[in-house]
């Protein structure tokens, strides 16, 4: 961790694929080491390109970015690569490996990790998954919250400290949405993980410490998820929806009334 | 006219070892003129399902009759050519399925093959853009140089050109922002009311076609462990945990507001207007029972959104 | 759908032949196409069978498995088997069709050599059968290393192996679906006629290629972020050790080829 306790500092990012269309402009903010910052903007907002950036996987045209105090270029890349894990959207293509094992192991022999120690890491992190049992399955044996687990404890065996979620959840139903998210609390509960999701799930964003608002390829509001369900054009611009409990407080609310105590409306 | 399965089983590779079951004995009726969704966990046979409707796949067993035209599990198929045109299918990531330089292009592509002119076909290209909401500007435009949304709306538009009576989408929202699959519902709403068309909706995210759909197929492991009414399925809520899903909180909502005013034989109120003017009303009849807001009380906060989470 | 193509479909009865260094399962195999190659006679074929059917049931594998794994390949044989009785014209004649006579050396060849074409296939599938594709690319890669010597790097080659093999199922999988949902909009493979076939597969080819594209894309996006370097050091995750029994199994490979050529030469 950086002396100063920030996972990402960044100053006057910006990044274009080509000159006359800017995609992100001097975006500068912090992300402190250890907090959840939800991403969102609607399609085109430029926060997949950020996610890119932050993950090292494209370099910024202007600006720099510090990650735990080292300054992202080209020089560090290589070194810094190891603390930042990714997760993307389709679980179907960041399965490398042919089973389970060999997914999970991929990044580690890339580290020339001996074999003892990764077959103890893919293990743990394959059984804090919970997909433990499925070590020797191939990816077409397996479901899409299956696969995204070991996309999960893929990331988690290397020991990163940051994690940067790119949609990982929008191709999955809603149980595995749920579970997946119960992950990311719990991860963001063991304090170790400082986590970016890009996501348009309202209760992800809700879970996280703060939410980015992206237009235009600015900075247009940073927040709490929950201020940011109470404005809504700022929702809109978002392309965003409150979750169901939530409208209906609000529509409650503007009809003057008050649901009574013994009705408690939580998160399913 | 309507859609009837008699015992319908179907396996994937039928004749091989991997012999691999996803349909088991289905006995189902849809009339025609309906919104039905088709809800289901991964894997339990939702997708094959719709896949039946127009043919696509036949039947291993049992019977199966679409409109006119009967499929028999052994029979020689029937010529399904009408079939596939009036029983539009919308596969999951239609805009994957995109292939031509122009939108026009690509929507005439289904009118040409069942027949028409080119000139009706771009009659009914420009007719299905504006049901989807898109206005003719798009129509020379490069496909692949759309949005997400908009190359979901174009795929779309593709199969209503063939103006089929009956259409079936698969996840038609999936991946899209929260406002786009809205939209989408309200969409084939529209076409359900306005236009006439029968909608079959696959789909695991119920909330987004709730209001909307008056029917409900509930899937299991290649079994139906559902068919029935919106209030039939509200009150059997409880199945769809029992079949992997997850309840939709409009639906745990209502019938927790159901059972503590004693409304559960009504029409539930499943959007948060309807649910809040239904308790409205429930305060001015009952007095008391929904204490209106105290004027000097600060509004609610969104506390409980981490409630959940215990 | 995708169960179809044996690659990569292990089944894992636990046999010892499961535990056999893929390295010596390789070179096995080829040992074995040698024997096969040099079969030119009943006697040989019985030999050669015999040995393949003992080491087929010692896998623990179900024997119909091995029979499906060469059923795609039926036709082949028979356009083998009929090539082969039309051209060899030795032995008495056994019957005659207008001006064709088919002899008995004919036949004789014609089904030793679908039946060698059909034991090849079948017996092969023991690799695929009892060897992980993780552990079935590390083999390659043990038994590729030579290739150093001249320039090229073996690592490289398996990789791409092994990539291959996972999102080849995927991309048919992806292809069979394409196919319907352009048969659901008129445009039926089955029902077309010939010339607009060439159209039909342009409505294919145009998606499936986009869409493999854009897998490529994320998934070099998903090995670099997750520290992949072409050419860099690396560990192996599956670790192969000889033993004894893995030389038993090659020195048993070894004798039957030399025994097949040497019954074929003298």
């Amino acid at each position: 961790m950086s002396e100063n306790g920030l996972a990402y500092e960044l100053q006057r990012v910006s990044f274009a694929y080509h000159p006359d269309h800017p995609v992100l402009h001097e975006i500068t903010l912090d992300i402190p080491s250890g907090s959840w910052v939800s991403l969102v903007g609607p399609n085109g907002c430029g926060k997949s390109t950020l996610a890119k950036l932050l993950g090292g996987l494209l370099a910024v045209n202007g600006g720099e970015i510090w990650v735990e105090g080292t300054r992202l270029d080209r020089d560090t890349v290589a070194r810094l690569r190891p603390r930042i894990g990714m997760v993307f959207q389709n679980p179907d293509n960041q399965f490398i490996g042919a089973t389970v094992e060999e997914d999970i192991a991929f990044g580690l022999e890339g580290r020339c990790l001996p074999r003892e120690q990764m077959v103890e890491r893919v293990k743990e992190y394959a059984e804090k998954m919970q997909i433990g049992h499925l070590l020797s399955k191939h990816p077409a044996d397996l479901s899409g919250g299956q696969k995204q687990r070991v996309a999960v404890a893929s990331i988690l065996a290397m020991e990163p400290g940051i994690i940067i979620f790119d949609e990982a959840s929008s191709m999955l139903d809603e149980k595995a949405r749920g579970e997946l998210l119960a992950i990311l609390e719990e991860m963001q509960g063991s304090g170790n993980y400082t986590m970016v999701s890009i996501t348009h799930d309202a209760d992800e964003i809700l879970a996280s410490d703060r939410a980015i608002v992206l237009g235009g390829g600015s900075v247009v509001a940073d927040l709490s998820p929950a201020e940011l369900f109470e404005d809504g054009a700022l929702l809109d611009s978002c392309r965003l929806i409150a979750p169901y409990r939530i409208r209906l407080k609000h529509a409650i609310r503007t009809r003057g009334l008050e649901l009574p105590k013994e009705l408690k409306l939580e998160r399913g | 006219m309507s859609i009837d399965f008699e015992q319908v089983s179907f396996a994937y590779d039928e004749h091989s070892l991997w012999r691999n079951s996803a349909l088991e004995q289905i006995s189902l009726h849809l009339e025609t003129g309906v919104f039905a969704g088709i809800a289901g966990a991964s894997g339990s046979g939702k997708s094959t399902l719709m896949q039946h409707f127009n043919g696509i796949l036949k039947p291993t067993e049992g019977k199966l009759r679409v409109l006119d035209v009967t499929m028999q599990a052994g029979d020689k198929a029937p010529p399904l050519r009408e079939l596939r045109r009036r029983v539009g299918l919308v596969f999951q990531f239609p805009e994957q399925q995109l292939f031509e330089d122009t939108v026009e292009k690509d929507i005439c592509f289904g009118p040409l093959n069942f027949g028409c002119t080119p000139d009706e076909a771009k009659q009914r290209a420009r007719r299905a853009l504006s049901l989807v909401g898109l206005d003719d500007s798009f129509l020379p435009r490069n496909p692949f140089h759309l949005s997400g949304g908009q190359m979901r709306k174009v795929a779309i538009a593709s199969v209503l050109a063939m103006e089929p009576d009956i259409i079936a989408l698969d996840e038609p929202a999936a991946t899209l922002d929260p406002q786009s699959r809205s939209e989408l519902a309200s969409m084939l709403s529209r076409l359900h009311r306005e236009e006439g068309k029968t909608v079959l909706v696959v789909t695991h995210r119920m909330e987004e076609i709730l209001p909307f759909a008056d029917q409900w197929i509930v899937m299991e492991d290649g079994h139906k462990s559902f068919q029935g009414s919106v209030k039939e399925l509200v009150q059997e809520a409880g199945r769809l945990q029992a079949s992997g899903l997850a309840i939709p909180d409009c639906i745990r909502y209502w019938n927790e507001v159901a059972a503590h005013y004693g409304l559960e034989e009504e029409e539930p109120c499943l959007t948060a207007e309807s649910l809040a003017d239904r308790l409205a009303v429930l305060s001015d009849q009952v007095g008391n029972a929904v204490t209106p807001l105290p004027k000097e009380e600060a509004p609610l906060g969104l506390e409980t959104s981490r409630e959940g989470d215990g | 759908m995708r169960n179809k193509l044996l690659f990569g479909r292990s089944i894992d009865t636990g046999s010892w032949v499961h535990g056999v260094d893929p390295r010596a399962k390789l070179t096995g195999m080829v040992l074995y196409l040698v024997a096969i190659v040099a079969v030119q006679s009943w006697i040989a074929l019985a030999g050669v069978a015999i040995f393949s059917l003992a080491y087929m049931l010692s896998t623990r594998i179900p024997l119909k498995y091995y029979l499906k794994a060469a059923k795609p390949l039926w036709t082949l044989m028979v356009f083998i088997f009929i090539v082969q009785c039309l051209a060899v014209k030795e032995g008495p004649p056994l019957w005659q069709i207008g001006s064709w006579t088919l002899y008995q050396a004919g036949l004789s060849s014609g089904g030793i050599a679908a039946l060698r074409m059909a034991m090849l296939v079948s017996f092969t599938a023991i690799l695929t059968f009892t060897t992980t594709p993780g552990l079935l690319n590390q083999g390659m890669n043990g038994v590729l290393k030579p290739l150093r010597l001249i320039g090229i790097s073996a690592d490289r080659l398996t990789l791409m192996m092994s990539i291959a093999l996972r999102f080849i199922p995927t991309i048919l999988d992806e292809t069979q679906k394409i196919v319907k949902a352009q048969a659901a909009r008129g445009a039926d493979l089955k029902e077309l006629p010939w010339k607009e076939k060439g159209r039909m597969l342009v409505s294919l080819l145009v998606p499936v290629t986009v869409s493999a594209f854009r897998r490529a894309e994320e998934l070099v996006l998903s090995m670099e972020s997750r520290g992949y370097i072409i050419g860099a050091a690396r560990s192996e995750y599956h670790y192969l050790a000889w033993r004894q029994r893995d030389t038993w199994f090659v020195v048993s490979y070894i004798l039957l080829a030399v025994a097949s050529v040497a019954y074929h030469w003298i």
